[in-house]
Order: structure tokens, then sequence, then C-alpha cells
């Protein structure tokens, strides 16, 4: 046991073992997700039926595996994106509190899907397609605000998102009040974020768009690891800065635009995890990446466990749980970013 | 693929009872998967009009009210005791707050409906979200999709409910009360050429009221009234300014608020002496509850409509 051990350790057993303990974490988490929910149920029933001796109850089973578990799998998937969403962004433009939901590219995607569920499109690929270009849209706004002359300030850029994020969510509540179209009914859910309307088919949809994005980032994490060293360095070391942002950013945008779509705006999910992750493994992106995915699924699935245990009426949006945590840590980030 | 199917079918469903004169019987939009005829014991299969075959348990006898207009007629028909779940607004009659919740109309919790394991679940095609309804199908329950949305369907889905439930009797002798009601205040309008100018106010900030395609608009114009509102929008939004220049003879205020808010509401409007409405203290307030829901008791608002409209015809 010398003093210098976890610098010498190989990186690829660091990596290991941060997935493997955070993937511990996911199984708990998601365990715990089918085992809890709106409805009280027997936990040796629950048991049996996740051992696969489902025959004995009919509806629990229906229970755990058709609403539960396409719930969880959503949650984990929209958690890991949009942690990985509020990861990338904070490497690329070098601050702390950017995220998807403080940048406006979730609103930006809201907005793009709202339209195109208007214009009577189908989910996939129609609707997505405009949440995804609503949210480039968005972003190139809010980078275009933020890049005044005087460089790219922090809180310039933190205060083009929050505005451009408000114009979204009033033209969210704009196009909602205009239209009588039932499918648009629940404004809660565009603007609060909501988990409830997972089906199989949807969530099965949406990982097989979500994967393939997870592991190009990966494959990414050390090209991010050089351009936080500046871009000249990270010229110098064979790193293309022009194409690289491009990418990233590409690749993110698309992610969060198709989570969007599912799950309505779900606020400061990207905040949270990036930043615990951080303190708890280091800044170094080859395991923040597999951290955030593992970490951030988690995390959204407990906080959807919470608000679909807690009220005993009915159901409470995530995004509410979301932001209730994660607003306070923007404002004690923010303060310390400040000093 | 499998997953597209029962969405576009829904969708045409849910687009062809457009006409309102179709609905004698009442527009019922219900999918059942094999499995369900499976569970379900003996079904029985119900023809809509536009030739589909709806099937559903002989005797149901764990049903899930989806709406509160749906549970206000279950009970109405003396059949509360075949329901096992409610939506959180479901307040009326008494019993009904103390059955489980299912939440609200708008955000069904799939889950609390499915561990009721009900054997039928009464839909309202305008406000449950049609995913839902398609999920409860996929998982074997039959959802039995009504459609009552002014007097005549209030009346009829009276009678498809009482079908449904077999209580045919008692809801034959329920739609035949609520006609004559209806009945006896259109005799008694028809005494009078007079139709006073109403302002119906559903929300007080913005101020909201009721266009033409509303329940309250056929309310309105049935007791003997003028809607100041009567337009293309549903629920149109005026400004303070708008209404003083309609002139309302009647305002009429539904109490979505708090009492001492519609004191304040009411004084709000008293400020206006050269309103007909204020001059002459025509100022009203009524339960939003017997104007919202199209249950049996829109007959009762009806009933009160007219009598605020035309005191002197109606006692």
């Amino acid at each position: 046991m010398k003093a210098t051990a976890p610098y010498v350790y190989p990186l690829l057993k660091r990596m290991l073992a941060v997935s493997l303990l955070l993937c511990l974490l996911l199984i708990i988490s998601a365990f715990l997700g089918l085992a809890i929910g709106s409805t009280a149920q027997n936990i040796r029933q629950i048991l049996a039926v996740l051992s696969g001796h489902a025959d004995q109850y009919p509806t629990l089973s229906n229970i755990v595996w058709r609403i539960r578990l396409p719930r969880v799998v959503l949650a984990t998937l929209a958690g890991a994106t949009l942690s990985l969403g509020g990861l990338v962004f904070q490497a690329l433009l070098r601050n702390p509190l950017a995220e998807p939901y403080i940048l406006g590219i979730s609103g930006g995607s809201a907005v793009g899907a709202i339209i195109g569920i208007l214009l009577g499109l189908s989910p996939f690929p129609g609707v997505a397609f405009f949440a995804f270009a609503g949210s480039m849209a968005t972003l190139l706004l809010v980078l275009l605000i933020a890049s005044t002359r005087t460089a790219m300030k922090k809180d310039t850029l933190i205060l083009a998102g929050v505005m451009v994020n408000a114009f979204c969510s009033s033209v969210i509540m704009f196009l909602i009040s205009l239209t009588q179209d039932s499918r648009l009914h629940n404004i809660l859910f565009w603007l609060m974020g909501d988990l409830s309307l997972s089906d199989v088919h949807r969530t099965l949809m949406l990982m097989v768009a979500l994967l393939p994005c997870f592991a190009v980032l990966f494959l990414l994490a050390r090209p991010m690891n050089i351009l936080l060293m500046g871009e000249e360095m990270a010229a110098n070391m064979g790193v293309d800065v022009r194409l690289l942002p491009v990418v990233l950013l590409g690749v993110t945008s698309f992610m969060v635009s198709v989570v969007v779509c599912h799950t309505g705006l779900l606020g400061f999910v990207g905040l949270v995890m990036p930043h615990l992750l951080r303190l708890a493994f280091g800044p170094d992106h080859r395991l923040l990446v597999p951290a955030c995915i593992f970490g951030g699924g988690s995390y959204l699935i407990l906080c959807d466990l919470l608000a679909r245990s807690l009220p005993s009426q009915g159901e409470m949006p995530v995004g509410v749980i979301t932001a209730m945590i994660g607003a306070p840590l923007f404002i004690i980030l923010l303060r310390r970013s400040r000093q | 693929m499998k997953g597209i199917q029962p969405s576009e079918r829904l969708d045409t469903e849910y687009i062809a009872p457009q006409s309102k004169y179709r609905a004698i019987h009442l527009i019922a939009v219900a999918i059942m998967l094999t499995l369900a005829s499976a569970k379900s014991g003996e079904p029985r299969f119900v023809h809509d009009l536009a030739g589909r075959t709806v099937s559903i348990p002989d005797n149901p006898l764990r049903v899930v009210s989806l709406a509160p207009s749906v549970t206000e007629i279950i009970f109405a028909l003396g059949e509360g005791n075949r329901l096992k779940g409610v939506t959180q607004h479901c307040d009326f009659p008494a019993e009904a707050q103390s059955l489980p919740k299912v939440g609200s109309y708008v955000h069904l919790d799939l889950e609390r409906i499915v561990a009721l394991k009900p054997d039928l679940c009464i839909a309202v095609r305008d406000g449950n979200p049609k995913e839902v309804v398609m999920e409860l199908e996929s998982f074997g329950i039959p959802v039995y999709t009504v459609d009552p949305r002014n007097l005549e369907t209030a009346v009829d889905t009276v009678l498809e409910v009482g079908r449904l439930l077999n209580a045919t009797t008692k809801a034959q002798h329920l739609a035949n009360e609520m006609r004559t009601k209806i009945e006896k205040v259109k005799e008694c309008i028809a005494k009078t050429e007079l139709r006073p100018r109403v302002f119906f106010q559903i929300g007080a900030a913005p101020i909201v009221s009721v266009g033409k395609n509303t329940v309250i608009h056929e309310l309105i114009v049935a007791a003997g009234g003028q809607n100041l509102a009567e337009g293309p929008a549903t629920y149109p939004r005026f400004s303070m300014e708008q209404v003083l220049a309609l002139q309302p003879d009647i305002i009429i205020i539904t109490s979505m608020t708090k009492e001492q808010d519609l004191e304040e509401l009411c004084a709000e409007w008293k400020k206006y002496g050269g309103l007909p409405a204020v001059r002459d203290n025509r100022i009203f307030f009524v339960d939003a509850d017997l104007f919202d829901r199209v249950s049996p008791r829109l007959i009762d608002g009806l009933e009160t409509l007219a009598g605020i409209i035309h005191p002197e015809l109606v006692r």
C-alpha cells in the first residue's frame, strides 16, 4: 500500500472499478424502482416475480414488467443522457454551470417536438427530427448571444441560456394555449418533465437511438480531456479542434432532443451528476463518461421513485424532484465559481 | 410494427364519431384484445353505430371510472358498489371520496388502475389521454369510452352506462326523469320571447367565458338566455373592457375559486354601476360541478340557470 498507489493504478483498472461500483448502484436503484411504486406490493411476491415465477401473480407481473420496467429503463436512459449532456457542455464551454436545461437546449427541443406533434408527424423520426432542429437552433442562439467580443464569460453564457430557456417555455405555453389538441393536454408533461408515458415499444426505440451515442462519447473522452487544456495545446497534440466540438455538440444535442421528446423538460440532472462524480473520481473524462451513464441513470431512477411513491392520490412529475435537488446546488456552484 | 397498429386503429375511432345526430346510442369506443375475452369469462358483444364490436364482461363487478361525470352517473344508477376506483376529482356523491384514487383524469396512474384488477374501465373521449386508454387495453382491461358532451348525450350516456352495468330499468327511469325536466324547462321558456344577455364567467384572472362548442352554452340557450361569449373559441378570454362593452344583463360566476374570492369578484363588478347586471343586482354564483360534469346533475344546472335567467317563469 504505497501512498502513490492511485496514480500508478493502470487506467483500465480504475475505469473498471468505477464502472462496476456505479453499475452496482444502478442495479440496486433499478431493483428499488421495480419493487416500489404508486401501489404498495408485497415484497415477497415481487421477489417471486423478479425471479421468474410470474404465473402466480399475473397482475403484479404486469405491473412490474410492463409498467415499472419500461419506466425504470426510460429513467436510466434519460438520466444517463442528461448527465452526459451536462458533462460534455461543461467540458466544451469550460463552464461548470453549463447543462442542457439551463442552456435552453432542452427547451428548444421541446418547442421543436411540440411543433412536430402539431404538424401531425410520427414520433420517430418526424418529431425527433424537429426536436433536434429545435435544440440545435437554441444552441446556436445561446452561443451567438454569449460570444460577444468580450470572450465567453461564464455568466454571459448562463444568462443567455436562462433567457432562451424562458423564451422557449413561453413558446411552449403559447403553442399549447393555441391548440385544443388533447395530445398536448398535459402542459405539466412538457414543462415539468414526466416519465409516466413510457411503454415498452417507445423505450426500446429510445435505447436503439441512444446507445450508439453513449459509445461515441466514450470514444471521445480522451480528446475531451485534452480539449480542457486549451485549444492551442489540444491542436498541438493532434486533436481536430474544429471538428471535435461540432461532433460533441451534435451528438449531445441529438441525445438530449430524443430524450426530451419522451420525458419533457427535466431540469438540472446534467448539473448534479457530473459535479458529484467529478468530486468522487476526479476530472478524467475516460472515467466520467461511464460514471455519468451509470450514475446519472441511477440518480433519475431514484428521483422518479420519490416522485411516484410520495403523493397518496396520484403521481407527481419527476421534474419537480430534480429541480428541487438541482436548483439549490446550482446556486451553490454559482457562488463558488464567482469567488 | 406491432405497437403502431393499435394507435392507428384508435385514431380512426376517435375521429369517426363526429355527427351529433348519429348519437342515439352513445358513441362508444373500446378495443378488446383476444386476451381479455379469455379472462373475463362470458363477454358480451355490443355493436356501436360504426359497426365495431366492443366486448365487455357480462356482469362487470370491478369497474374503474376514469372521470368524475362517469362516477356520478354510476352512483346515480345505484351501482356504486361496482366501482373499485375513481379519479382524484371524483367527489360526488360523498361515497365516491372514500374509493381508491387512480390519479387525475388527464394524468391517470396506470399502475394503480392495473393493481385494482378492473374488469371494466369507463373512460371519456374528451379528457382521458389516448395513450393510457391504449395501454390499459394492452393489459387486457376492456375500456369503454363514453362521450357525454351535451344534454342529449348526457341522457344517452346514462342509458349506455346502465346497459353496461345491467341496470337498464333504473337507467331508463333516470333518463326519463332527466328528459321530463328538460322538457319542463323548455316549456317554461317557450312562454317568452325575452332572451336576456348572459355573461358566464368560468375564470377570474384572466376573465374566461364559454364559446359555442360547450355544454354551458347549450344550457344558457336552453334556459332562455343569450350567451354573450358565443363564438368559435371554446374558452375565450375577455378583458374587463370587453365585458363592459357587451353590457350583460346577467353575470354568472362559477364557484371554481374560494368563497371570499367570489365576494371580491362580485365587488369588482359592482364598481361599474352602469352595467345592467349591476344595476338590477343580477350577479349570481353557481356550483361549477353542476356545469362542468356532463352527468345527471347537469339537469340541476339547467334548472338553476333557468331560475336565474327567467325567475318570473320558473319557480
